[in-house]
Order: structure tokens, then C-alpha cells, then sequence
């Protein structure tokens, strides 16, 4: 009988299993969406008046008369912590016994991690895309045009890896799911250190400096400038590089550390 | 060809605050189509020598092969040779039997036709099929134990290993799967299997191999371990300690265990009247005595000075269960 362990079909296979877990599970996915729609409404809703159209032409007018396209980035980064799902997956499987299961078969390791990751990925995209349709119902209306979705889905999806392989990494490291969840914690301070509601000139200067080291602060930016500005094509640079290397370097982390968990004691 | 080649292995764990040698020497050999037991206590290298075995853990010193493949060079050589049934099973709650099977056949190269088809002969194999559309979650101990070791048998191994395969389990799933580790046997597969129950390795297999911290400290068919200790044993009771100590001094090469003390002898029945006449002339007062031929349990007490734990909970269980 010709078997076919080609990594790729593995991969399929496992990333199969994993999404079958995620569909099983429903009303775990509900929380994270549920919050970045809600910071999408409250913020607009308590803010939407004071920094929105009708401050147009006022000093506080950095919205361009949209505070919805101001602020879907921070529900939309929200939306891409789901990318942490994929350290709370790998542990599970490390914690039930199944990690072990396909250890001793003679399957690719780098499928085995890979799998979660994938199902994150896949997570991100749809997490994003839902907050984006919601704000698109609610007046979103990106300045370069409908391609700024796409654009933005794209930076969400980079960020979200980034989110990804640290929760891997963490994930591993800690031992246990509630440490990985535990550990990705850590994202959520990091959206209000950067320029959530106001632009960055605006913030006092603590938070200024913080926010300028935070990569949040650039992947956010970069989202507002093509749905607020248009095409600034320094500002969009800067974030594709530093959600870039931020991801690079957390995947990079999440390798090492799941290759470690793969070897022999 | 030996199924299983075991020279003198060790395994010492290193950290920054301690250094165990859980296997300190361990050697056996196991032939093809034989049913070899591991068997001893909680922590005696058990099963950390099943997953240096399995190729999931490193070998400190020593060798081991597995149909004269070398478990640490060639990994992936042996994987495809054994089917692994780890202590803490490693299934999937939320996937359904069948869907547990499927992936597993997909995941061994299998075709997705060969591999549905494969579904259902393990399923029947392992009497699941009627739970095939349910979640694990739902599944009693005894089915997940079944259903993890169909999940072994996916790429119909030449040895199996089990590690503590019935533990936990009522006496009705003890039985199902010893029958069908025996049934796996009797088709020529080649079974390690660790267990902490005297009644299951006496059962179950062909030889056995007695481990107790880390080493290997009898081994032979039940028969020839229970005969190794030559004759029958005589088993005093004693009401007092005093009574129990000198006895002690009068009875040599005894074992004590609580207020019995054990002596094995050829011949018992005909030797007791003269040990309770040198007890009594030194005013030890017996409180009962009896001679049984030996058990494994008095193979094991021989061998380690102990009493294997757990041995007469799996015997409870079955009486119990008979009545």
C-alpha cells in the first residue's frame, strides 16, 4: 500500500484537527471578538463627538471628520490578539498527552508546531475582517478607498503573528496553558501605551516615549494613515517593518523553544 | 531476530538542584511474538525505560534496539516499526472515535480511502464502534483505553508498547483488554507492557522482568521466578512484637511483613511441626501458620523485601466483581 508523509499533507491534516477543536469550542473565540467590537462602539460612541466631524477644522480635527476610521485600528490590533490562541493550543496538546502521541509517529515536527500556528493565522484574518465589516457598517470609509481594508487586514495579520509566535514561545516556555494566556496578557497594556485615542504628538511625554517603543504604536499608525490620510507611504513602510521584525523575531523565539520541546530529554 | 535488544541502560535526570538516576541499569531481551512484562512499583523506571525505548526519551549509557534497529541513531526507523500506548493517553477529547482513527490513518500516509476503511476495522477491533460518532469526552476509562490502543494499532506495529495499560480500569475493562492484548499476541505482534499488578503480569506475560529503583532485579517466565524461590512458603502470624522479634532470631532467612513473618523451604507441610516446636520451647507463642506454594506476590517480597502495592486492590476488585 503506497503512504503518502509528504509535510505538507501533515500539515493539512493537523491544521484540520486543529480547526475541528476551535469549531468544537465556540464559545471560547466569542470573549476577544466580542471585546474589540465593543471598544469599536464605546470609543466611537464616547468619543466619536469630540474628536469627529464636528471638530472639523478645529486643532483636535486628526480624524479628518471620521473618528471611526481613527479608531478601528486599536479594535482591529484587539481583534489580532486572537493570534495568541496558538501557544494555548500547542500546550494543550503538550498538557493532554497528544504532543507525545505524535512524537513517537513518524511525523514532521515542524508540522506538529506549525498546525496551531496556522489556525491562528487563519483566526486573526477572520477576527479582523469582522471588526472591519462592523466598521464599515458604522461609517468606516478608508481615504485611499476600499483596498485600505486590505491593507489593513494585511498589518493585522503580521501583528497577529507576531502575537502568535510569542504566545508559542511563552507557551512552551511556562508549561501550561494558563501561563501562555497569562504571558499574551501582556498585549493588552500594550495597546493604551501608544497612540489609542489621540495621535502621538498628543500624548504626554511618558507615554510618548513608551508608545515609541512599543510596536503597536507603528502597526497602529500605519492602519490610520490609509484610512485617515491616504497613501503615506513613510508611515506604512515603518509599520510593515516593525510589525515585520516584531513577528520575525517572537516566530524565530517560537521555533527555538518548540524545537526544544521536540527533543529528546 | 530479538523484537527488543536491552544492554545496560541508564537514565540520569540533570537539573540545577538535582541529579536522579531513574533507570540505573536495565537489561532484557524480549523474542518476537512474546508478551514481556515490566513489572514493579510507582517510580521504579518503568516507564521512563518505555520512552527511552520508544525513542521519546535520550539513553544516558547503554544500547537498545528494536528489531535490530538502534532506538537512539535511528529514530525514525523504529517509529515506523512500533505503536506506542503511553500512561497518560494522549487523545483528544473533542474529536469523535472516528474522527480520532481517521486522522491518525492520514497522519501514517494512508489514502483517504484506505484510510476510512482502516476506521472501521480498528473501531470494530476495538468494539467502538457504536461510540464511533461521539466525542472522546464522552468516552468511559475502559473505552479510552481501548480507543488509544486501536490508535497504536493504525500502522498494524510489529511491537506494541503499553504503558500501564488496565491501570485505573473496573475488572469487566481489565478483562476485555487483556483479552485483546492476548488476541494481538496470538496474530504474532510482539508486546512490552509495564504493569504495577502482580495479577496482570502473571496473566498476561510470557516473561517477565521485576524492576525496582531503576534495576533490573529478577526476570524469568512466572513459573520459573515463582520456582526460583524454591519449595513452598510457610507463613507465621503473631499476636506481639515480642513474639515477632524472637522469632526472628530463631527462624532464619525470613521475611517479615506486618505481624507474619515468611520463610521459604522445600517441603513446608512437613517441616512446620518442627518449627513450632522450637518456637514454643522458647516460649514464642504462634498465632497461626500456614504453607501455600509461592505467588508472584512472594516472588516480589523475595526480591525487593517489600510488598508490591495495589496487588490486593486488583484482587478486591475481582471478587467483588464475581459476586
Amino acid at each position: 500500500m503506497e503512504l503518502n508523509r509528504s509535510f505538507l499533507l501533515q500539515l493539512q491534516i493537523l491544521t484540520k484537527r486543529m480547526v475541528l477543536r476551535v469549531v468544537r469550542r465556540p464559545l471560547a473565540e466569542l470573549p476577544n471578538i466580542f471585546i474589540s467590537a465593543f471598544f469599536l462602539f464605546v470609543y466611537d460612541g464616547a468619543l466619536g463627538d469630540v474628536f469627529g466631524g464636528s471638530v472639523s477644522g478645529t486643532p483636535f480635527d486628526f480624524a479628518n471628520g471620521n473618528f471611526v476610521n481613527f479608531i478601528l485600528p486599536v479594535s482591529i490590533l484587539s481583534a489580532s490578539l486572537s493570534g495568541a490562541a496558538s501557544g494555548i493550543y500547542l500546550v494543550e496538546d503538550i498538557e493532554s498527552g497528544v504532543f507525545k502521541r505524535y512524537q513517537s509517529m513518524p511525523i514532521s515536527k515542524w508540522a506538529i508546531i506549525l498546525a496551531p500556528m496556522n489556525v491562528g493565522a487563519v483566526k486573526v484574518l477572520l477576527q479582523a475582517s469582522l471588526i472591519l465589516l462592523i466598521g464599515n457598517i458604522i461609517g468606516a470609509d478608508p481615504a485611499v478607498g476600499a483596498i485600505g481594508y486590505l491593507v489593513v487586514l494585511s498589518l493585522a495579520f503580521i501583528g497577529g503573528m507576531g502575537i502568535a509566535g510569542y504566545s508559542v514561545a511563552a507557551g512552551v516556555k511556562s508549561g501550561s496553558s494558563q501561563g501562555a494566556q497569562a504571558a499574551t496578557f501582556l498585549f493588552f497594556p500594550a495597546l493604551f501605551l501608544a497612540p489609542t485615542f489621540v495621535p502621538r504628538e498628543a500624548l504626554k511625554g511618558w507615554l510618548q516615549t513608551a508608545a515609541a517603543f512599543n510596536p503597536t504604536t507603528y502597526l497602529i499608525e500605519s492602519m490610520r494613515s490609509v484610512l485617515v490620510e491616504g497613501w503615506v507611504i513613510d508611515v506604512l513602510v515603518k509599520g510593515y517593518l516593525v510589525g515585520g521584525i516584531f513577528a520575525a523575531i517572537t516566530l524565530f523565539l517560537a521555533v527555538t523553544s518548540a524545537r526544544k520541546a521536540t527533543e529528546k530529554a | 531476530m530479538l523484537a527488543v535488544d536491552v544492554k545496560n541502560i541508564k537514565k540520569t535526570f540533570i537539573s540545577k538542584q538535582d541529579k536522579v538516576e531513574a533507570v540505573k541499569d536495565v537489561s532484557f531481551q524480549v523474542k518476537q511474538g512474546e508478551i514481556f512484562g515490566l513489572l514493579g512499583p510507582n517510580g521504579a523506571g518503568k516507564s521512563t525505560t518505555i520512552l527511552m525505548l520508544t525513542t521519546l526519551l535520550s539513553i544516558t549509557d547503554g544500547s537498545a534496539s528494536v528489531l535490530g534497529i538502534d532506538v537512539s541513531t535511528k529514530d525514525k526507523e523504529v517509529r515506523e516499526k512500533i505503536g506506542v500506548a503511553l500512561q497518560d493517553t494522549g487523545i483528544d477529547n473533542l474529536l469523535t472515535g472516528r474522527e480520532l482513527f481517521f486522522t491518525t490513518c492520514r497522519l501514517w500516509g494512508y489514502s483517504k480511502k484506505n484510510s476510512e476503511k482502516k476506521t472501521i476495522e480498528l473501531l470494530e477491533l476495538v468494539g467502538l464502534m457504536e461510540a464511533a460518532d461521539r466525542r472522546v469526552k464522552t468516552y468511559s476509562g475502559g473505552m479510552k483505553r481501548r480507543l488509544d490502543l486501536g490508535l497504536s494499532l493504525v500502522h498494524s506495529p510489529e511491537v506494541l508498547f503499553l504503558d500501564e495499560p488496565t491501570t485505573g480500569l473496573d475488572p469487566g475493562s481489565r478483562r476485555v483488554l487483556w483479552d485483546e492484548i492476548k488476541r494481538l499476541r496470538d496474530n504474532g505482534v510482539t508486546i512490552i507492557l509495564t504493569t504495577q499488578y502482580l495479577e496482570e503480569a502473571d496473566e498476561l506475560a510470557d516473561r517477565i522482568a521485576i524492576i525496582d529503583e531503576g534495576l533490573v532485579v529478577a526476570e524469568g517466565t512466572s513459573d520459573q521466578l515463582k520456582a526460583g524461590i524454591g519449595g513452598d512458603v510457610i507463613t507465621f502470624s503473631f499476636e506481639n512484637t515480642d513474639y515477632l522479634e524472637n522469632a526472628k532470631n530463631i527462624l532464619k532467612n525470613t521475611v517479615q511483613e506486618k505481624n507474619e513473618l515468611r520463610i521459604t523451604v522445600e517441603d513446608g507441610a512437613s517441616k512446620i511441626p518442627g518449627y513450632l516446636k522450637d518456637l514454643s520451647s522458647n516460649g514464642v507463642e504462634v498465632s497461626s501458620v500456614s504453607a501455600s506454594k509461592p505467588t508472584l506476590d512472594d516472588v516480589f517480597l523475595q526480591v525487593t523485601g517489600y510488598r508490591l502495592e495495589g496487588s490486593e486492590d486488583i484482587k478486591k476488585e475481582e471478587e467483588k466483581s464475581k459476586r
